[in-house]
């Protein structure tokens, strides 16, 4: 391995992933949306999704080269409307039948793996980078296997092969993805997803530990009525605090390990230097401040995020990233991704 | 005007460092390594424009341009990508957005949502509402529901209280139906099913043996709960609101998900307390008309209070817990039907 890079390195060139936006242009934006999308009734939502992934895509670059979104209004809206038909249409048979109810949901689950893929797809195909679009080809049996039969597998093991199946689960997605006629690859490791739960295990015995000392020490003070309301706020802290960190461990060790670990063929490498500490302690203050705020720091919140993951993040280009070749495929429909959107259905790329 | 940029060649990652210059209805694109290639601007496709990024154009091939200046926009005659980028720069309409948008929000939750639905629930079929009550009934039976253990006669007095109530209130008595059963998850209470079944559980029975007249005033509560549509307006009203909110809401981010989660569920919640004290009135109402003191019906909720084991000095928690709750205090309701 090594030898190959010496060997190659004149031909190789390592980028800083560029993240350009502020959160003063994207608040403009966002509660212009919000405003638009509730006068229409919804419908500038569609146009109010493409002017906030563009917004994020293309300031964000590699090399010089931004990102695009490619869907367009009209698209999504299309997608949107059938989608909210058959939301719409369940909304009102499961109030009025709990019968059909089941029978809706027999329907959905087997639709899952399918809208699971198709949702992917469709995000993938909408982004390009230097015109070439990217891809998805997993299938709906492999989406069946990966997202519905190993989860439950996972579970019946008491959760003990959870982490392996959270592996697997990583590796469909990101094995199945294309830039042009590029594939990515990766090789991922059972052995860091165990680590990055171990971590977490620690974290949560931990808490209970501390927490159990305050309430010892608290109780011994005396009346416990006037100290309930105390100890309701500050282990609701405590839990919050608990799940920040939780979050940021496992989301920093597995994003870095997947980085490290994929490549996409003859073209680029991928390094993410994600700190554990600093990344929980975002994730914890973007909380605070969307709570404190009554949700206006959302933008805030989003774009100080996108800052952090972009800084930590670097692309080794070979000079074969100006040889990558676009491949056509069927125009896409973005139903899935808005039925999925719809019904709650959440599947994000790290 | 020569406006500097890079080409995206359609069909693969190349990108040529370009200048690009506007011929009425032409574009004319000078590479670096001196080659010179025209395409038609009317037919190209903008790109959106966004704040601090410069906005691309796509040619009918696939090629793409992207000029260097971020600030740079294409001349063009679609008023919406002006406007749009327009408003999200100007501090009044940033201003006004902030301040307008919750008040559209409660505007839509709590007045446009509630009143679609009252114009819904006319429309339902009664063999929906007849199948709707039958389902939830078998549901809930499975669930929570035994047998009664209540002997013939207690049962037939409870029943004899039932037909005079009917009577009373000059109802057949095809529409209505009175089961009896044994719940742990209950206790002493009562409820009524939207296709007129209403269940009373044994402990009710038992614990107003010495005061008929109230158990008369709970089953005149829940017949209210029938006549009044409740169970079919609390559907519509749900139906309504998760579709309104799928529609309008359904993709705001932050904000909405803190905003809406609350406002939907003070929202259930109120609109059920409403159609608590809507079955009180109906049952308060038909109480006097027919020569039965209202006070039964305040010892009616005194008794299932005292079964319950809450205390009524708790009860008064506060304003907070009052947007929270499915019933209106019930100590407010005590007081109501005394003074009524």
């Amino acid at each position: 391995m090594e030898e190959i890079n010496l060997s190659a390195q004149s031909e190789q060139k390592t980028h800083q992933v560029l993240f350009t936006g502020n959160a003063k242009d994207y608040f403009g934006i966002w509660i212009v949306n919000i405003l638009l999308s509730i006068v229409t009734l919804g419908i500038y939502s569609a146009w109010a999704t493409v002017r906030t992934k563009q917004y994020f895509y293309g300031h964000t670059s590699i090399d010089g080269h931004r990102f695009n979104y490619l869907a367009t209004p009209m698209q999504i809206l299309k997608g949107r409307m059938i989608a909210f038909a058959i939301f719409a249409l369940y909304a009102i048979v499961t109030t009025y039948s709990p019968a059909m109810a089941l029978v809706f949901f027999v329907i959905w689950a087997a639709a899952i793996p399918w809208l699971i893929n198709q949702s992917l797809r469709f995000n993938l195909r909408m982004t390009s980078h230097r015109n070439v679009r990217f891809g998805f080809k997993g299938g709906y049996l492999d989406a069946l296997t990966h997202f519905v039969l190993l989860p439950i597998v996972g579970a019946l093991t008491l959760y003990i092969a959870m982490p392996w199946v959270m592996k697997k689960i990583d590796t469909y997605i990101h094995n199945n993805i294309e830039y042009g006629n590029k594939a990515l690859r990766v090789e991922l490791s059972a052995g860091r997803y165990y680590g990055a739960v171990l971590r977490c295990l620690i974290v949560v015995i931990g808490f209970g530990v501390i927490s159990a000392i305050i309430t010892g020490v608290m109780g011994s003070f005396g009346d416990p009525g006037s100290l309930g309301v105390a100890m309701v706020f500050i282990s609701l802290g405590f839990n919050f605090l608990a799940i920040s960190l939780l979050a940021g461990i496992y989301q920093s060790k597995v994003r870095n390990h997947i980085f490290a670990n994929a490549q996409l063929e003859d073209v680029a490498t991928f390094e993410s230097k994600l700190d554990t500490v600093e990344y929980s302690l975002l994730l914890a203050t973007n909380a605070l401040a969307i709570i404190f705020s009554l949700g206006l720091a959302f933008p805030w919140t989003k774009v100080r995020k996108a800052k952090m993951l972009a800084a930590a993040t670097t692309v080794t280009l070979s000079e074969n990233a100006e040889q990558v070749m676009e491949v056509y495929r069927e125009s896409q429909s973005s139903l899935a991704e808005e039925a999925a959107n719809v019904f709650d259905v959440d599947i994000s790329l790290t | 005007m020569k406006i500097f940029g890079t080409l995206y060649p359609a069909g693969s990652s190349k990108a040529v460092t370009c200048s690009a210059s506007v011929f009425d209805s032409k574009l004319m694109l000078n590479h670096e390594d001196g080659e010179q290639k025209s395409y038609d601007f009317a037919s190209a496709i903008l790109g959106e424009p966004i704040l601090g990024q410069s906005q691309e154009i796509t040619f009918s091939d696939g090629s793409r341009f992207l000029p260097a200046d971020v600030k740079f926009r294409w001349p063009t005659e679609r008023k919406r990508l002006k406007l749009v980028e327009k408003l999200e720069q100007n501090l009044f309409a940033v201003l006004g957005a902030i301040v307008l948008s919750p008040i559209l929000i409660y505007g839509i939750m709590f007045k446009v949502v509630p009143a679609f639905a009252v114009q819904t629930y006319d429309l339902v079929p009664d063999s929906v509402v007849q199948e709707m009550g039958e389902q939830s009934m078998y549901a809930i039976e499975q669930a929570v529901l035994e047998p009664s253990t209540l002997s013939a006669q207690e049962q037939q007095t409870v029943t004899q209280l039932w037909d005079d109530s009917l009577q009373k209130l000059s109802l057949s008595r095809d529409q209505f139906k009175l089961s009896f059963y044994q719940s742990d998850f209950f206790g002493a209470n009562a409820f009524a099913l939207p296709h007129g079944q209403i269940v009373v559980t044994d402990d009710l029975v038992k614990s107003m043996q010495d005061h008929p007249l109230a158990l008369q005033a709970v089953l005149l509560h829940e017949i209210g709960h029938v006549e009044k549509q409740h169970s079919i307006r609390m559907a519509a009203q749900a139906a309504a609101g998760a579709i309104a909110f799928a529609m309008i809401f359904g993709d705001l981010e932050g904000f909405a998900e803190v905003v809406l989660g609350t406002g939907s569920t003070i929202l259930q919640q109120r609109f059920s307390q409403d159609m608590e004290k809507e079955a009180d009135e109906y049952a308060l109402q038909h109480m006097k008309q027919h020569g039965i003191d209202p006070k039964e019906f305040a010892k009616a909720l005194e008794i299932i209070v005292e079964q319950a084991g809450i205390e009524l000095e708790n009860d008064e928690e506060g304003a907070w817990s009052k947007y929270l709750s499915t019933h209106p205090s019930i100590k407010s309701r005590i007081d109501y039907a005394n003074a009524f």
